[in-house]
């Protein structure tokens, strides 16, 4: 395994074991090497649309997508766990990456309405509602959070 | 993108911010995405898709045109 593979890997186990995105500084240490290496890696990643540091604070990690390094509006239970995710689409994609029944709270993008999807047996159960998209997929990584 | 309750709150949202309205999914086709897009992102072979991969997924669920090809070239100077 490469070392940008490692510095992935170990970021997404940390995540779907502890809910909670590692600094750099604990990828260095579980790897044996230097937080200056690991934020090196973490932008070679960025590059290829697989992570997204914190901007402005490279030894965070804003978005492992589908999951979220920071609190967001979709919180996403998982048996006893709760992770936050960056959209609708990686609310489900956090049930799909772990491979798990999940409860998504989540709100209306206008009214701020609570609401809460769920997926169940390794499908959505059915509910109404609608996922706008107001950038087109020639512009997501403009701006992906934001996006 | 983000989550409705209802077509209304869709407009409700893009007329409150002076946006054109755009295109809206329902949740299997968001579903089918998110398995698509993450069902292996916890292994070492996880990769997201290129683009030409995107084209063919998004079209296996109906969602065809330059608004889902992310190299459609008349998105890169549009607001």
């Amino acid at each position: 395994m490469d070392f940008d593979t490692a510095v992935k890997m170990n970021i997404y186990e940390t995540i779907a074991r502890t809910t909670q995105a590692p600094t750099s500084a604990d990828v260095a240490e579980a790897l044996s090497t230097s937080p200056e290496a690991v934020e090196a890696a973490l932008e070679r990643l960025h590059k290829k649309r697989l992570l997204v540091p914190e901007p402005g604070n490279p030894s965070r990690i804003r978005m492992a997508p589908p999951f979220s390094g920071v609190e967001t509006s979709f919180r996403v239970k998982v048996q006893d766990n709760v992770y936050y995710a960056n959209c609708a689409w990686d609310a489900l994609g956090i049930a799909a990456a772990l491979q798990a029944d999940a409860i998504i709270e989540a709100a209306d993008g206008y009214s701020g309405e609570p609401m809460m999807l769920e997926v169940r047996n390794g499908q959505p159960v059915p509910q109404s509602c609608v996922i706008h998209f107001a950038v087109p997929a020639a512009r997501w990584w403009d701006d992906i959070i934001y996006t | 993108m983000l989550l409705f309750r209802s077509k209304e709150t869709v407009t409700q949202w893009c007329e409150a911010r002076g946006l054109p309205k755009r295109p809206s999914i329902n949740l299997d086709q968001l579903w089918y995405l998110a398995l698509t897009w993450y069902k292996n992102r916890l292994t070492v072979e996880s990769r997201r898709p290129g683009p030409d991969e995107m084209v063919e997924i998004f079209a296996r669920v109906g969602l065809e045109g330059p608004f889902w090809d992310p190299k459609a070239d008349q998105w890169q100077s549009a607001t």
